[in-house]
């Protein structure tokens, strides 16, 4: 891979943070939105000298739905402090399940915005892995977004995970109408080759499916 | 006088429903819609005097209901609601006819100053 194409994936990792914080961001504004309101509502209502047992029920309401919003507010908090130390280090022992969690819980928003449903269907006590988390979900990310980019509304994306021989397969499943895309993908066939090679696993196409094979450890390559 | 009729429409249940019952203790006529065929379809039943439109509303971009609004009646005004970072939308809504925007979190004395505006502007408009 030549320096430009490293610039070239380093732009992209760049602009795949970029994306999950604007995600993230608008996501928490909208929760700080609700709870805003609620708190200032209660307010409204004790000046307006609404503080009777008749209203206690839709005090408690008021208050339930506050609770609601900063619980929805510290689970997207924890999956971007979890994102983020991803970048610590570059080779560690991590879950595959979890980050691929992390990532769809961070990327809601982008399918939400294109009416698409993302689903998981992970399998249990899969092993953890000995190879870059970051660099995983910047290429899994790299394939949902190009699926968002090109799916119908009302699809959905699956992503299932599995085990296979010394590996552990994480399979994107698009179902639904799949568009020719606007514009081509900045994320090319090239760079995803480079990352997977990087991760010392490989990937596989079949009809729109697409599969990573990822070594248990990326240290016996 | 009669009081002003806002149609509030935002996907976020709670956040409609709280501003909604804020706007209903400052005296005004409030309803609410969660997606965009809700929201038209209240348009002409309703008839609000103003309209407050999330511009991410599902079923339609706000854009289009926005400018669905106007095509039924040009005189009820809309507020678009909006995040930061979405300049491009905010500049297209008011190219598309929406009256002024705000931006989440709101706050509520620029929201209502906002919709008497609105109002003033309608009423100016249907006299």
């Amino acid at each position: 891979m030549g320096n430009g194409n490293k610039e070239d994936l380093r732009f992209l990792q760049l602009n795949f943070i970029g994306r999950i914080l604007a995600g993230f961001t608008h996501e928490i504004k909208n929760y700080i939105a609700i709870i805003k309101e609620s708190a200032g509502l209660m307010g409204d209502m004790i000046k307006a000298g609404k503080w009777g047992k008749n209203e206690a029920r839709q005090y408690m309401e008021v208050i339930a739905s506050i609770e609601e919003q900063i619980e929805r507010s510290l689970a997207l908090f924890r999956h971007l402090n979890r994102f983020a130390h991803k970048m610590d280090t570059p080779r560690v022992s991590f879950s595959v399940n979890e980050g691929m969690e992390e990532l769809f819980a961070l990327m809601s928003r982008f399918a939400n915005q294109r009416k698409i449903r993302l689903e998981t269907d992970f399998q249990k006590d899969l092993p953890p892995v000995q190879s870059d988390p970051a660099m995983l979900q910047f290429l899994i990310f790299c394939f949902v977004r190009e699926k968002l980019d090109r799916l119908d509304k009302d699809s959905r994306i699956s992503l299932k995970t599995g085990r296979s021989d010394g590996a552990v397969t994480i399979t994107i499943i698009p179902q639904g109408r799949l568009v020719e895309a606007e514009a081509e993908s900045p994320c090319s066939a090239e760079i995803r080759q480079h990352v997977v090679m990087l991760l010392g696993g490989e990937i596989t196409e079949k009809d729109h499916e697409i599969q990573i094979t990822l070594p248990l450890n990326m240290a016996n390559l | 006088m009669s009081r002003t009729k806002v149609l509030l429409v935002d996907d976020e249940v709670e956040f409609a429903s709280a501003l909604a019952e804020r706007l209903e203790l400052r005296n005004y006529e409030v309803k609410t819609a969660n997606n965009a065929l809700e929201a038209l379809g209240l348009i002409h039943s309703y008839l609000p005097d103003v309209v407050i439109l999330d511009l991410k509303i599902p079923g339609m971009e706000g854009i289009e209901a926005l400018k669905a609004n106007k095509k039924f009646d040009s005189s009820i005004e809309v507020i678009m609601l909006t995040g930061h970072g979405d300049g491009f939308s905010v500049e297209e809504g008011l190219r598309g006819g929406a009256f002024e925007y705000i931006i989440k979190p709101v706050e509520i004395g620029e929201l209502i100053s906002k919709i008497n505006l609105a109002k003033d502007k309608r009423n100016k408009g249907n006299t």
